[in-house]
């Protein structure tokens, strides 16, 4: 079933839409770009980033591209996985609302911050 | 350090277990998924890890998506009969909860697999009959049919309705579900024919009470009394012979559709 280009999406589906989001890449790349981007604090397994890669596949958000070799690897043919045009709408929404959560934050933490001190007294 | 044969056995035993995934998704991800073992490997061991974790790491975290494609699959292919099972499950909660707060529910483990397979085969059924239908007349047809039969059984297993439920003259009634189902096997379950059949089983129906009343006339001496006895059948009969309405009504639309 198609996703909406607006509804939130699952962490493990943003990392790998934000791996994608610069070129196409096969999973292992894919894992491997996820481990980079988040400075080594998520590593997904193979369970979990084929278990997404199939709904996404389904939802419109990536689709397979060509089967080819990794020049920077060995000689086997592997699949890479390309971001769609929902994907992209879909990332832009999500790191919309990521923004906007944070601008709350800022604008919230004097509050909390007063709250705290009211307690401490 | 694992030889070169120990790491192609276990990069076998990880094909093997990925032949555990549904058929589709294995067509899609097996050989990717394989690839990535192997250079998932050679990270490890470049980054002096030891095989051993790296298994377990491997199998346990595939094992786990397995199961979650696995269940995901079953929900899609057979989503109806995953709510079937969830609905069995909740009515039967009703019993279980009750027996915590009263004695007048007293269920053995007998009667709640009596219930939970009486419930989810008649679930199953209309699932199973009615699932290539499009016609409202049949599918109420089939579920009025469904529910007059697991009446029966519920009422003659619960208290019976001539007598108790002991009494003999009750297993007359499994003549009327045996018309029923004989009829559905011959009418290979399509309308005109399965009308047939629900009449017959309205006319099996009215037809007990009155064997009952020459064969164990005593029998009619004890609640329900021999009123209730009739009246009793006589509704039963009435759901029958509306279910038949339905399937003849069924018929009818699909003879104007082909005309």
């Amino acid at each position: 079933m198609p996703a909406k280009a607006n509804a939130p999406l699952t962490p493990a589906v943003l990392h790998i839409l934000l791996a994608l989001s610069a070129h196409e890449r096969h999973g292992y790349a894919i894992m491997k770009q996820v481990e980079a981007d988040s400075a080594g604090k998520v590593k997904m397994g193979p369970g979990t980033l084929y278990g997404s890669l199939a709904r996404m596949i389904e939802a419109g958000l990536i689709r397979e591209s060509d089967r080819k070799t990794d020049p920077a690897m060995d000689d086997e043919r592997r699949i890479y996985y390309r971001i769609t045009g929902l994907g992209q709408r879909a990332l832009s929404a999500e790191i919309e609302r990521y923004r906007q959560v944070v601008a709350l934050g800022t604008r919230k933490r004097p509050v909390a911050n007063a709250f705290v001190f009211r307690h401490a007294d | 350090m694992p030889t070169e044969r120990t790491v192609a056995w276990l990069r076998n035993r990880y094909a093997d277990l990925l032949r555990l995934y549904p058929r589709p998704y294995r067509e899609r991800f097996r050989e990717s998924m394989e690839q990535t073992f192997t250079d998932l490997w050679r990270d490890e061991r470049e980054a002096g890890g030891g095989l051993f974790r790296f298994a377990v790491w491997m199998f346990f975290e595939t094992s786990v998506g397995i199961l979650k494609e696995r269940w995901r699959f079953l929900l899609m292919r057979n989503a109806n009969v995953v709510r079937l099972a969830v609905v069995v499950g909740l009515i039967l909660l009703v019993p279980l909860v009750a027996m915590q707060f009263t004695d007048e529910a007293a269920w053995t483990a007998f009667d709640f697999a009596f219930a939970a397979a009486l419930l989810f085969g008649t679930g199953f059924a209309y699932l199973l009959v009615t699932g290539k239908s499009r016609s409202i007349a049949y599918k109420a047809g089939v579920a009025i049919a469904l529910l007059s039969g697991f009446l029966l059984i519920w009422v003659n297993g619960a208290v019976g309705i001539i007598g108790d439920e002991h009494n003999p003259a009750n297993l007359l009634y499994g003549g009327v579900l045996a018309v029923g189902l004989i009829g559905a096997a011959v009418a290979r379950l399509r309308p005109r024919g399965m009308s047939h059949t629900l009449f017959a089983m309205a006319v099996a129906q009215l037809l007990v009470p009155v064997i009952a009343l020459v064969v164990w006339t005593a029998s009619f001496s004890e609640p329900p009394g021999m009123l209730g006895v009739f009246v009793i059948n006589a509704c039963f009969a009435g759901l029958l012979a509306g279910s038949a309405l339905l399937f003849r009504l069924a018929a009818e639309q699909a003879d104007l559709r082909n005309a």
